[in-house]
């Protein structure tokens, strides 16, 4: 690893400490509160390079946000929060406008929320990227892959929320949304595509879903699903075969994903669950194959996880996650899983400061035309079809 | 997948040996303007988690302690969570643009202060903290 790389990762490591801060001050009479986290992480694998880094060789990676709040009135609120990472090949320092919302909440069982929103969709895609909320150095990546976060991380759009009370049966959180999602151009499915000889010029569309949450009389339990209508369109450049490049779109008729997924905590014993499957079909359009036969894809991921406080600082996790590619529409693939066997320690240095350090056991390499991890790119030698790693991951957060 | 299996005998053994601790008397206390005397159990909670907020159609907003034991007490007897469950949830609220951060304060008096002047504000305090400029909210 260079020296000067290192260098950076220290001193990117240090600056959140010193950037740190949380300011709440009135501006014309309106309470205004600004907040930043930031987290550097370093990852180590035995074999495979993952995540578009060189692990292989040990690699660190770092992401952080600002964002800044109001509360208008009792009813309304604004707020926008900035976003920027580093990882391997990923974002790469082009930060974007990670959300900003105009909200207003009529009653507690009905509020609109408008703007470049966060969607609700499963346990934790809102909270993903928010490393000190979370116990884990990485998220189960069957479900939440940092690669591929933005297909589904935000919409911009529209959304109606509330919460209702069911009396004897607990109460319901509901979110009801549309809109259209980002173009994120360095995001994994754009390097695989392009390290394939297809460099995608566009790959957005809309999508509308709900997500329910249901929390029943059991004290600390919480069940829930999500699920979102998704109308996809790429449009590609073919550069594989042949000196002149060629336009393409392949457009989608059919893309649902749907989740479902539960929390119990009690005591000091925290308990999740989660599982999401995504089925997708497209026809080619442009140029025009003469296609009759649409394109299938579908991908299932699921994980459970446990974790406990042992101490005020510390607190032990594990996790176990899959995901699985639909073997029919590539049967050459080698292997069409990646199993991930987790533990964490996280410690707690101060109200700010915490870190992680963390085991992974991954067993299959996964989807190899597609991108969850694992890309041919980074690994011209092949792939090996196990991979341990080692992931500490240092967070600063108010 | 040893040490994994390993983690998991010693988590089982934790959580059998896990026992409850006795949760500390607190009040919870409002500023004058909520008009209720009472609150259920369930409301409280919404009030804390920030799915509710208003009461009897005035608008409520949580006050919350940074520690203490009047903070751990009323974490445990009316909210369910741990102090660190609770801080994280505040900030997946904040972080994921659906809240802005309740006002966090470090110690009653502060909290009996901040809430005697704030409009809707509901906090809570130690049992033989000063109530002055304050209502007592019952908890049914």
């Amino acid at each position: 690893m260079e020296a000067k790389t290192l260098s950076l990762a220290v001193a990117l490591s240090l600056a959140p400490g010193l950037l740190h801060a949380q300011f709440d001050f009135k501006l014309d009479g309106a309470s205004v509160q600004v907040h930043s986290f930031a987290s550097e992480g370093f990852a180590l694998t035995n074999q495979n390079n993952y995540l578009t880094m060189n692990t292989t060789d040990g690699a660190f990676f770092t992401d952080f946000g600002l964002n800044v709040s109001s509360n208008i009135t009792d009813k309304l609120r604004v707020g926008v929060q900035f976003y920027d990472r580093d990882i391997g090949h990923l974002q790469e320092w082009h930060p974007v406008v990670d959300w900003a919302v105009v909200d207003y909440k009529f009653s507690d069982w009905f509020g609109i929320r408008g703007g470049k929103v966060k969607t609700a969709l499963g346990l934790y895609n809102q909270t993903q990227d928010q490393e000190s909320v979370q116990t884990w150095a990485l998220m189960p990546q069957s479900v939440y892959p940092l690669d591929l976060r933005s297909r589904t991380l935000t919409h911009t759009g529209l959304d109606i929320y509330g919460h209702v009370g069911l009396r004897r049966a607990g109460s319901l959180g509901y979110t009801i949304y549309a809109g259209k999602r980002p173009n994120d151009t360095r995001d994994g499915l754009y390097y695989a595509w392009a390290a394939q000889g297809y460099p995608n010029n566009a790959f957005t569309g809309k999508m509308a879903g709900t997500d329910l949450r249901w929390t029943p009389p059991l004290t600390g339990l919480m069940l829930g699903g999500s699920y979102a209508a998704i109308n996809d369109k790429y449009h590609f450049t073919d550069v594989s075969n042949g000196p002149t490049p060629v336009a393409g779109t392949l457009n989608s008729t059919t893309m649902w994903i749907a989740s479902a997924y539960g929390e119990y905590s009690t005591g000091k014993w925290r308990f999740n669950a989660e599982y999401r499957r995504n089925l997708s079909k497209y026809f080619q359009v442009d140029p025009d194959p003469g296609q009759t036969e649409p394109f299938w894809y579908s991908d299932k991921g699921w994980f459970v996880s446990a974790a406990y406080q042992l101490s005020r600082r510390i607190e032990l996790g594990t996790y176990h996650s899959r995901y699985y590619f639909d073997v029919h529409s590539f049967p050459e693939a080698s292997t069409h899983y990646i199993r991930d066997s987790v533990v964490t320690l996280h410690y707690t240095v101060n109200r700010l400061t915490s870190v992680k350090v963390e085991g992974h056991f991954m067993d299959g390499t996964g989807d190899p035309y597609g991108s969850h991890g694992f890309y041919d790119a980074d690994n011209p030698q092949g792939l090996k079809p196990t991979t341990n790693m080692l992931v500490i991951r240092i967070g600063y957060s108010l | 997948m040893k040490c994994v299996k390993s983690f998991f005998t010693l988590a089982a053994a934790g959580f059998l040996l896990t026992t409850s601790a006795r949760a500390g008397d607190v009040k919870v206390v409002a500023n004058n303007s909520v008009t209720v005397s009472s609150i259920s159990a369930d409301d409280l909670i919404g009030v804390f988690l920030m799915t509710k907020s208003s009461l009897s159609g005035g608008h409520v907003e949580p006050v919350v302690e940074q520690g203490g034991p009047a903070h751990e007490g009323f974490l445990k007897e009316y909210i369910h969570k741990t102090a660190q469950a609770l801080q994280n949830y505040y900030r997946s609220q904040l972080l994921a643009g659906n809240a802005s951060m309740p006002k966090i304060l470090g110690s009653d008096a502060e909290v009996v202060e901040y809430v005697a002047k704030t409009k809707g504000a509901i906090g809570y305090v130690g049992a033989s903290a000063s109530a002055e400029g304050v209502k007592i909210l019952e908890v049914k």
